[in-house]
């Protein structure tokens, strides 16, 4: 039982660091990916024109059109 | 478009990719690093699938950049799987299989976990979102998944030279982004510079896979440090 509470322990402790250290990296970072698999060009990220943050979108409850306001 | 020395870079990362298979079989060791193959088999089909998009489709397309984002995330668990198949075989004498089994569909999990409580946030194309954010965390649990089984290697006084080489390049190839990432951040005007570098980085791993393959026979050993001998 206590070899895998430690395996769990130790996964955590990895996962932990590894997230850190992302923060940490991506923090400073442009806002630009790390993609580490073969020599393709990597395309510009689909969703993301420039660095700013994305707005929430305004028809948040589903697409359908609001209803008139019952006390107007 | 792509320039003549992207798409040099790019064939020869895919040769090499397909080189590491040939090499391992041809050597008789596809089945002892057989995760170490089967990514670098996908990794081959994947350039070339990446290529096909990229012809129909172009750069700039969503076509492509879907096509590149999802097969990136397949790549880097296939790529974690490969690593933990390096850890099996560091471990194999200390019947630890079952730990790590355990300790590595855990980390897994929790990755996935952790990834999708990030993307959770925005429910905007959540699907893609956590391919990506999946992608990038298994990017840093992987590094320090190498910087501890380089660790073990030492502390363990691991001999078997190809199993050594192939974790460390490993290493020099996660060590390698993570580097160029941090240089790309803190000199940005150097850009017609990192546009060279940084697909040339994904040769390494393939290249320095091959020769290990290639040159270095399962049964060389490093000999380990002596201890010294004060006469008395």
């Amino acid at each position: 039982m206590s070899r895998k509470l430690t395996v769990v322990f130790l996964a955590m402790l990895v996962l932990v660091g590894a997230m850190s250290l992302k923060t940490v990296v991506v923090a400073h970072g442009d806002g630009s990916v790390i993609m580490a698999n073969g020599g393709a060009p990597a395309p510009p990220v689909p969703w993301k024109n420039g660095g700013a943050p994305a707005p929430p979108v305004p028809w948040k409850n589903g697409g359908a059109p609001a209803p008139p306001v019952p006390w107007k | 478009m792509l320039g003549p020395f992207e798409c040099f870079v790019w064939l020869l990362c895919t040769l090499l990719e397909a080189g590491v298979v040939v090499c391992a079989v041809r050597t008789r060791s596809f089945r002892r690093y057989f995760l170490l193959n089967v990514y670098m088999g996908l990794s081959f089909l994947v350039s070339v699938g990446r290529y096909t998009v990229l012809r129909h489709s172009g750069v700039d397309s969503l076509e492509y950049a879907y096509f590149y984002f999802y097969s990136d995330a397949l790549l880097t668990i296939g790529l974690y799987f490969a690593l933990l198949s390096l850890y099996s075989l560091v471990f194999d004498e200390m019947k630890a299989e079952r730990y790590l089994r355990l300790g590595a569909f855990l980390l897994l999990g929790a990755t996935a976990w952790f990834s999708y409580e990030i993307v959770n946030q925005s429910t905007h194309r959540m699907l893609t979102h956590f391919a990506f954010e999946l992608s990038q965390n298994l990017y840093f649990v992987g590094l320090v998944l190498t910087y501890v089984l380089w660790g073990a290697i030492f502390k363990l006084r691991e001999s078997r030279t190809r199993l050594i080489q192939l974790v460390l390049a490993l290493g020099i190839y996660f060590s390698a982004f993570a580097a160029n990432y941090a240089l790309r951040n803190l000199y940005p005007n150097l850009q017609p510079v990192w546009h060279f570098v940084t697909p040339l980085l994904g040769c390494i791993l393939p290249a320095t896979w091959m020769f290990a393959f290639l040159r270095v026979p399962e049964e060389a050993r490093l000999v380990p440090a002596r201890l010294a001998v004060v006469p008395r």
